[in-house]
């Protein structure tokens, strides 16, 4: 396994530039590469070095950086390595590069990533809509986009339920505790 | 003469025995001339739900994804977060594991043979498979707590040891299927009807797989032997002794064929796991769930579901819940891109039947 | 493949053979199945054993638990009073609840039948709508299954024998790696803070540790405790009594976290940064405090940030009151202790130390010259033992031993030293005995179980060699030629029942007479008040009932401008009452003299 992964990084590291990689204990390696090289290095992957299968297409928002973090996970079935294309775009503005001449099914991860994250991915055909209908508005996978707010907007409380009680404010009120605000966050 | 071509909408409510999603055909005379997929019906935003809910709470979802095939998720999920932690797992566990997941493939498969028996017409074999299928779900509900939903394997092995004498319970319900395949055989393999309208039908070839990441017995029944199992193994997989079976027909004939083997070879797996199975622990304890917090970084853990490969992905920022949470699911690439183009050319009284053969599941593809 | 298929054709035929088999199905309700041993049906909710922690609520992540008052459940001592209640419309039985129940009060049962002819019916209150589901459990958490983590981290200590050679502190404390995991197994559900009489913000601190943020956690303490060091290492910490792990556990190390977080802030300047606390304009009010204790310096501390001009009057040479002269230097040094004191000084509190009210100064001039004045007096007196002997050469009180000591005064206890007591001062004179390298014995009336002082004083006097005995009552000191204590007399004693249902009472055996050779004697059976300081009209007009103070709730006696707080106001006898009562007294001071002005 060290020699495949020798091997790889050097085979990589010759054909694309700006490219880092993190190695982990068993079959993984990741590669950190800028975003406009995606597809060829996918192709090069498929084509040259026998990871002819896409495992998975993933993305993470990092709200606080700013940027969509895209994961391409590929695999050799002859060097069973797991390998992880990673790439960072802006969350606003970036655009992702198709790739769905290489693997068909990059497709509709795509229509997924446009839709739930709004990311814009350059030369993609496909309908519009894939599990949302007539969605406005921020897309829903997005950090910012606030599940609970949406909830109480969209759909309503059975009733029955208000007499709920906090059991920290229910002894606080008893014991007449008296909690500064700041430390307000630490409770449950 | 050429005819009108119309449009025929199939769903969304379960066609087949899938789960609710929409095939738009465009259709001359029976044949189908384009395929356009509808899904949607069954979004519940479960990898949204988990970023707001802690490592523990994100657990209690994972079921729900794919309804049919519930351990599997749970696995992936466990396996997600032990390997971001590097939290061991009890040699017993993996192997209570391996004999829930091979249980669970085989109720599947029971669900399978009713599904695809039932999209031809087939009623008899649905009633006796899902029947049968309820004896495994006993075994579940004695060990689990639950039928469908288990929520059984989680971080740090499984919630509770076998129940006494639960291992003789699964051996003789392993001996009362076995004879059973037996009579599903007669009923469905040899059936001439069966026959007839499963050769030659849904062709998916080796390219075709490659290019759309084909996965399960979809892949295996054109011939290529693939197998989360063999390939990339997990918990104790790779010290057991069983065959990833594949067939050459590429049709819906051969990946039947590939099914009715591999139910074979699960219950060969459980007597395995059964006879080979270590005393000692089966769950190595989290901390105070409120309180957990896993370091930063990411994993991808894969297995070999009925359906193929089932994936997740999941990344920890190191707070108390997940970062995200993706499954890849086998279906998610069957019965979207693949299905669009397997359909083409077909007749239309067979897409019930191809839409079983490639393992569509829409709450695993819309999650 | 011929047109006709005639295998194909038969084979399926042979399905009839299945005609005569019994089928799965079972003709409900005539029969029904049982549900299995480890059902997940409905909750059931021991309502005796709950404690209303709310933990099961915090868990479900369907929102399906609320916690709610239920008639005829009132709230105690480590008892919220809240019982859950489930929203079965939202519930999806994956018992996570059942597995963080710090009691294993909440269990599935095997029920899953639900009927009524009302649609909207699906709350449900465990164990009160379904008494039945005792004997129908099916779903429980032992506590090697339970998610809470019922062991305490363990706390480095020096080893016994190694102890007594010096005065180094005993305890090692948390290093951050042990604090941060110990902090995590706390549930956050605040019964604690409840039996504490200071109610500190117990869940909040300890979540501020556990994630890691100590500077957070040293605020959050100091809002309402200006001693806390003092408290991490000496508190008598009921807090831990009531902690909901510790009902089938090791409770949460309250007072070790208090400690960790403290320590971290190593010296006052470090932790005036870090507390950084507003000190408003001074407002021209001076309040004058007698007594430079827990609760003199408490009330002090938060007048001075409060903007009074604030001046405490000590009789000793150094401020702590008991918690500097009454708690021997391994449990707490007098590092950590003046580190405290330095920084109170530093917000603006002025201590006059070695002035005596009374003797010093009078009462009659704080009094004038004061708008208010706060009375942390204590209990100095200590009770005698009222045998022969006690006033010969070698019988003391421990009390004064220990102030004695404390001081840095050498004191001659000779060889072999009696202890006469079970309290925790006995049991501090007992082990600073064996630190002068004295052999010692406890003499108590009662049983060891009995003993009021803390488990883990008694274990550690223990650890290091000193022989307690139980159950004697002394009789006689006998004295040689030389009027120095030669020998101690006692007599075993039985327990007897009381018959009015209150703890059995020890009654001396006759001729039971046994006699112990020792040098020393210390008395540790209690002190009193010493209120001679004041005179006058004052004594007259501030009263005193069974030797305590009289005060209101807010800590104000008889004299409307006069405050009391600390052991010669409440019965609990410890730091952390007192330093509660200074902080009450401070704000209703506050609220009076702030009142007058607007």
């Amino acid at each position: 396994m060290k020699e495949i992964k020798a091997d790889l990084i050097s085979k990589i590291k010759a054909s694309f530039d700006n490219v880092t990689e993190k190695d982990y204990d068993g079959n993984r390696l990741d590669f950190h590469v800028e975003t406009r090289i995606i597809p060829q290095i996918l192709t090069y992957l498929k084509v040259n070095l026998g990871y002819i299968h896409l495992s998975h297409i993933s993305c993470v928002d990092w709200l606080e950086d700013g940027e969509f973090e895209i994961v391409y996970i590929v695999w050799s079935p002859e060097d069973k390595l797991k390998v992880f294309i990673k790439t960072r775009i802006d969350r606003e503005t970036g655009v992702l590069p198709n790739i769905d001449m290489i693997w068909r099914q990059a497709n509709t991860y795509e229509r997924e990533l446009k839709e739930m994250f709004g990311i814009e991915v350059d030369g993609l055909v496909a309908a519009d809509e894939f599990l949302l209908e007539d969605w406005e508005g921020l897309p829903p996978m997005r950090r910012d986009f606030d599940t609970e707010a949406y909830a109480d907007e969209t759909f309503w409380h059975r009733p029955g339920r208000e007499d709920a009680m906090d059991v920290r404010e229910a002894i606080i009120e008893r014991s007449r505790e008296e909690i500064p605000d700041f430390a307000k966050k630490y409770s449950r | 003469m050429r005819e009108k071509a119309t449009t025929l909408y199939i769903g969304p409510q379960h066609p087949g025995i899938t789960g609710n999603m929409m095939v738009r055909l465009k259709i001359e005379g029976d044949t189908i001339v384009k395929a356009t997929t509808e899904v949607g019906y069954l979004h519940r935003a479960f990898e949204k739900l988990q970023e707001k809910r802690n490592w523990l709470q994100s657990f209690t979802l994972m079921c729900r994804f794919c309804v049919p095939e519930t351990d599997p998720m749970e696995e992936l999920y466990a396996r997600a977060v032990e390997t971001i932690e590097g939290r061991e797992v009890p040699e017993r566990a993996k192997y209570i594991r391996v004999m829930v997941l091979e249980l669970a493939r085989l109720a599947s498969f029971m669900l399978w043979y009713g599904g695809q028996n039932g999209s031809l017409g087939l009623y008899t074999m649905g009633q006796w498979s899902v029947g049968d299928r309820n004896y495994i779900l006993d075994l579940f509900e004695e060990l689990t707590g639950g039928r469908v939903y288990h929520m059984y394997i989680w971080p740090g092995g499984v919630r509770r040891d076998l129940p006494k004498g639960f291992e003789q319970k699964v051996l003789k319900t392993m001996d009362y299927l076995e004879k059973r395949l037996d009579d599903y055989d007669d009923l469905m393999f040899d059936n001439a009807i069966f026959k007839k309208r499963t050769k030659g039908v849904g062709i998916v070839d080796k390219e075709t797989a490659i290019e759309h990441g084909v996965v399960g017995p979809v892949l295996r029944g054109c011939g290529i032997r693939s197998d989360i199992r063999i390939d990339d193994p997990y918990e104790v997989y790779d010290k057991l002794d069983f065959i990833v079976p594949t067939q050459e027909g590429a049709d819906i004939w051969a990946r039947a064929l590939v099914r009715r083997q591999e139910a074979r070879q699960s219950i060969r797996i459980i007597r395995q796991v059964i006879d080979m199975m270590p005393g000692g622990p089966v769950y190595n304890k989290i901390p105070n769930p409120q309180k957990w917090t896993l370091p930063k970084g990411d994993a991808y853990v894969r297995v070999e579901s009925v359906r193929g490969e089932v994936g997740l992905y999941a990344a920890s920022d190191g707070g108390l819940n997940p970062r995200r949470i993706h499954v890849r699911g086998a279906a998610y690439v069957h019965a979207i891109t693949l299905l669009e183009d397997v359909l083409v050319g077909e007749n239309i009284a067979d897409v019930s039947a191809i839409m079983n053969s490639l393992g569509t599941c829409p709450p695993e593809i819309e999650r | 493949m011929s047109f006709f298929d005639l295998k194909g054709t038969l084979k399926p035929l042979t399905a009839l053979k299945q005609f005569g088999k019994k089928p799965h199905t079972i003709s409900y309700p005539k029969e029904s199945i049982e549900a299995a041993e480890r059902y997940r049906g409905f909750h059931y909710n021991d309502l005796e054993e709950c404690i209303g922690c709310g933990n099961c609520s915090t868990i479900c992540q369907n929102k399906a638990i609320d916690m709610i008052k239920i008639e005829g459940i009132e709230g105690d001592k480590g008892d919220s009073g809240l019982r859950p209640r489930v929203d079965n419309g939202r519930c999806c039985w994956c018992a996570l609840c059942v597995e963080v129940c710090p009691t294993g009060s909440l269990s599935l049962t095997r029920d899953y039948l639900y009927v009524s002819d009302d649609p909207d019916t699906f709350l449900f209150v465990p164990g009160v709508d379904n008494p039945e589901g005792k004997d129908n459990l099916s779903f429980t958490t032992s506590t090697e299954q339970s998610l809470n983590v019922f062991n305490r981290v363990p706390m480095p200590e020096l080893e016994g024998m190694e102890r007594v050679k010096s005065f180094a502190e005993v305890v090692l404390g948390y290093n951050e790696e042990m604090a941060r995991e110990e902090a995590s197994r706390c549930i956050s559900c605040g019964l604690c803070t409840e039996v504490c009489p200071d109610h500190m913000h117990i869940p909040e601190y300890i979540n501020a540790i556990a994630t890691g943020n100590d500077e957070d956690a040293v605020r959050i303490i100091y809002d309402n405790n200006p001693l806390p060091e003092m408290c991490g290492k000496v508190c008598t910490r009921r807090c831990e009594d009531v902690c909901a792990i510790a009902v089938r556990g090791e409770a949460v190390a309250i007072r070790w976290l208090k400690r960790y977080a403290t320590e971290t802030a190593m010296t006052s300047d470090i932790t005036k940064e870090i507390v950084n606390p507003e000190i408003k304009e001074p407002n021209g009010y001076k309040v004058s405090i007698v007594g430079a204790g827990p609760s003199g310096l408490t009330a002090g501390y938060y007048l001075a940030l409060r903007g009074y001009d604030v001046t405490i009057y000590e009789a000793n040479a150094k401020a702590g009151g008991m918690t500097m002269y009454g708690i021997p230097k391994y449990r707490f040094p007098i590092d950590s202790l003046d580190k405290q004191i330095e920084y109170i000084e530093k917000i603006g509190v002025k201590i006059k130390y070695n002035t005596k009210v009374g003797k010093d100064i009078s009462f009659e001039k704080l009094y004038k010259e004061s708008d208010a004045v706060f009375m942390g007096v204590g209990f100095p007196q200590p009770w005698t033992l009222g045998i022969d002997g006690e006033d010969a050469k070698g019988s003391m009180q421990a009390v004064n031993f220990l102030h004695m000591v404390n001081s840095g005064e050498k004191v001659d206890i000779g060889k072999k030293v009696a202890v006469i007591g079970g309290g925790n001062v006995a049991i501090d004179a007992a082990r600073v005995s064996a630190r002068l390298g004295a052999e010692v014995t406890i003499l108590y009336r009662r049983r060891v179980q009995d003993m009021p002082a803390d488990w883990e004083e008694i274990e550690g006097a223990e650890q290091e060699g000193i022989d307690i005995v139980p159950q004697t009552i002394p009789v006689k000191i006998h004295t040689d030629d030389k009027g120095k204590v030669k020998a101690i007399e006692y007599l075993m004693a039985e327990m007897v029942p009381d018959e009015k249902g209150g703890r059995p009472k020890p009654v001396a055996i006759e001729g039971s007479n046994k006699i112990m050779e020792v040098d020393s004697v210390m008395g540790a059976i209690g002190q009193q008040g010493d209120y001679s300081f004041l005179e006058g009209e004052y004594a007259e007009k501030i009263q005193v009932e069974r030797g305590r103070f009289v005060v209101n709730e807010n800590q104000q006696t008889t004299d409307p401008k006069v405050y009391a707080g600390g052991d010669a106001v409440n019965r609990t006898a410890d730091a952390i009452s007192a330093i509660a009562d200074g902080f009450r007294a401070c704000k209703a001071i506050d609220a009076t003299l702030a009142g007058k002005k607007s």
